[in-house]
C-alpha cells in the first residue's frame, strides 16, 4: 500500500515536472550546481568575496596612482622652474621621494628624546639642502615651500606603495583578511590623498594652509604693536613687545616661506635670558576635530599645543616643569584636510577671535611687570610678518 | 604638458583680502602668485584710489551656514 503511494507520487511529482517551462529546469540546475560547488569547495564564497574586494582596491589603487603622479608632476614641474640646466630634477626628485629616516633604537629608552632630535635635524637639515642644490635661482623663503611641496609628494607617493603593497601582498597569498583591512581604511586614506593633493597647489602658489593658524594669530596679537623682532632659534622668530605692563614674547616661525620652525628651541632661550619672570606659557595651534564637529571653534585647554613627532613637546613640557610654569593652550578645530589644504574662512575669523582670548588670559593670569610667552604653532607657508 | 581641466578639478581657489591703508576700505580679489599675509602691495583701492594696500587674509571664502546646519 505504501509503495504504491510512493509510486502515485512519483508520477504525480514527473506530471508537475513536466509541466515546467525549461528556464526553470535550468534555474534549478545552476543552483545545484552551486550548491554542489559550496559542499566540495568550502573556501568558494571567501574567494569570490576575495575578487570583489580586489576589484574594489584595484579601481580605488588606480585613483590613487592618478593622485600621486599629478602630485609628482606638479612638483616637478615647479623644481624645474627654479633650477638650472642639466640638473637631472626627475632623478633628484625621485630620490627625495625615497628618502628616509630611521628612529633611534627605543631598547633603553633613556635619552631617546635627544637622540630623535638629532636624527630628525639631521634629516631635515639635508632634504632642505638636497631640494636647494636642486633649486638654485630659489631664494630662501622659496627653498623652504618648496621642501615642504617636495614633503608632500613624498607623503602621497609613500601612501601608494603602502597601499600597492597590501594589495599585492592579498592578492599573491589569496589573503582575504589582507585586503579586507587595507579595504576598510580606504575611505580615509582616500581623504588623506586628497588633502595631499590639494596641499600640494597650496604650496606650489604659497598659499597660506589650515596648520598654520596658530602663527596667524600669534601674528595678529602683535599687529600695530611697537615690537622688537629678532630671529631666536633656526627659521623662528621673536617678537618682543609689552601689553597692559606685561611683557609680552611672541614666538612663531619665520614666514612667509613653508616651516614650522623650532618653537621649542625659542622658549627654552626666552626662559634662560628671562628666568623666573615668565609666568605663562600659551601655546595657539590647529587641533584634529572629530567628525561632527565644527571647524574653526576655538577651545581652551592646559598643555602643550604642538604636534609632531614629539621632540619639540617634550623639551617644552620638560622646561616648564622645571620652572613651574604653567602652559596652557588654544586649539582651533579642523579636520586632516582642513589643516593641509588652504586655509577656510571659518579657520582664519577664528585666528582673530582667538587673540582676545590671548589677551583676556594674559591680564588675568599674568600680574603686571612679569613676563608670558605665546607660541603660535603651525606652518607659516603665506605668512608674513606685521 | 597636463590636461590641466581634468586635474585641477575641485582645487580650492583662495582669495586674497586687502584693506586699504588710507581709508581702510576692505576688498577681494583671486589670489595671486607672490601674495602673503601682512604684505604691503602698491594696488589702487576702489574707493578712495590710494595707492598703497596690506594683505589681512588669505582664505577660501565659504557658504554662509544654514540655521543648525553642522560642518562635516
Amino acid at each position: 500500500m505504501g509503495m504504491f503511494g510512493d509510486v502515485d507520487g512519483m508520477l504525480s511529482f514527473l506530471q508537475i515536472a513536466a509541466q515546467q517551462d525549461l528556464i526553470s529546469v535550468v534555474m534549478s540546475l545552476i543552483w545545484i550546481i552551486f550548491m554542489m560547488i559550496f559542499l566540495f569547495y568550502p573556501t568558494f564564497s571567501q574567494r569570490l568575496q576575495l575578487s570583489y574586494i580586489l576589484r574594489d582596491l584595484e579601481r580605488r589603487l588606480h585613483k590613487l596612482k592618478l593622485m600621486r603622479d599629478e602630485v609628482r608632476n606638479r612638483t616637478l614641474e615647479t623644481l624645474k622652474k627654479y633650477s638650472d640646466k642639466g640638473v637631472k630634477v626627475d632623478e633628484e626628485l625621485d630620490n627625495l621621494l625615497l628618502s628616509f629616516m630611521i628612529t633611534p633604537e627605543s631598547m633603553d629608552p633613556y635619552g631617546i628624546v635627544y637622540k630623535l632630535e638629532h636624527i630628525l635635524r639631521t634629516w631635515e637639515d639635508t632634504f632642505e639642502e638636497h631640494v636647494k642644490m636642486i633649486c638654485k635661482k630659489a631664494d630662501a623663503e622659496l627653498a623652504k615651500t618648496l621642501t615642504n611641496l617636495v614633503d608632500v609628494a613624498r607623503g602621497i607617493d609613500y601612501l601608494y606603495r603602502v597601499v600597492r603593497h597590501y594589495y599585492l601582498l592579498g592578492k599573491k597569498t589569496a589573503n582575504m583578511y589582507v585586503v579586507l583591512q587595507i579595504q576598510m581604511l580606504m575611505p580615509q586614506l582616500m581623504e588623506i590623498a586628497e588633502a595631499y593633493r590639494q596641499a600640494c597647489y597650496a604650496f606650489m602658489h604659497g598659499q597660506p594652509i589650515g596648520d598654520g593658524v596658530g602663527v596667524l594669530a600669534a601674528e595678529k596679537l602683535v599687529e600695530n604693536m611697537e615690537k622688537k623682532t629678532y630671529e631666536i632659534a633656526k627659521d623662528t622668530i621673536v617678537h618682543e613687545t609689552t601689553l597692559d605692563g606685561r611683557k609680552l614674547y611672541v614666538l612663531r616661525a619665520a614666514g612667509p616661506g613653508g616651516s614650522v620652525g623650532r618653537p621649542a628651541d625659542g622658549v627654552l632661550k626666552i626662559l634662560e635670558s628671562e628666568g623666573d619672570r615668565v609666568k605663562a606659557i600659551i601655546m595657539i595651534d590647529a587641533g584634529l576635530k572629530l567628525e561632527g564637529e565644527e571647524t574653526g571653534k576655538i577651545v581652551e585647554g592646559i598643555g602643550a599645543a604642538i604636534g609632531g613627532i614629539g621632540v619639540e613637546k617634550f623639551k617644552i613640557e620638560e622646561a616648564s616643569k622645571k620652572r613651574n610654569i604653567p602652559l596652557y593652550a588654544f586649539v582651533i578645530y579642523q579636520s586632516i584636510g582642513e589643516a593641509i589644504t588652504p586655509m577656510r574662512e571659518s579657520i582664519a575669523k577664528a585666528a582673530e577671535e582667538v587673540v582676545e582670548k590671548v589677551k583676556k588670559l594674559i591680564t588675568s593670569k599674568v600680574e603686571e611687570g612679569f613676563s608670558v610667552i605665546v607660541a603660535g604653532i603651525g606652518n607659516t607657508v603665506g605668512i608674513g610678518l606685521s | 604638458m597636463l590636461p590641466q581641466r581634468r586635474e585641477e578639478k575641485g582645487v580650492l581657489k583662495p582669495l586674497t583680502y586687502l584693506k586699504c591703508l588710507e581709508c581702510g576700505t576692505v576688498n577681494s580679489r583671486p589670489f595671486r602668485d607672490g601674495d602673503y599675509v601682512f604684505k604691503e602691495v602698491e594696488e589702487k583701492c576702489p574707493k578712495c584710489g590710494a595707492n598703497k594696500m596690506k594683505i589681512i587674509g588669505i582664505y577660501v571664502k565659504e557658504a554662509p551656514k544654514k540655521p543648525g546646519q553642522r560642518t562635516a
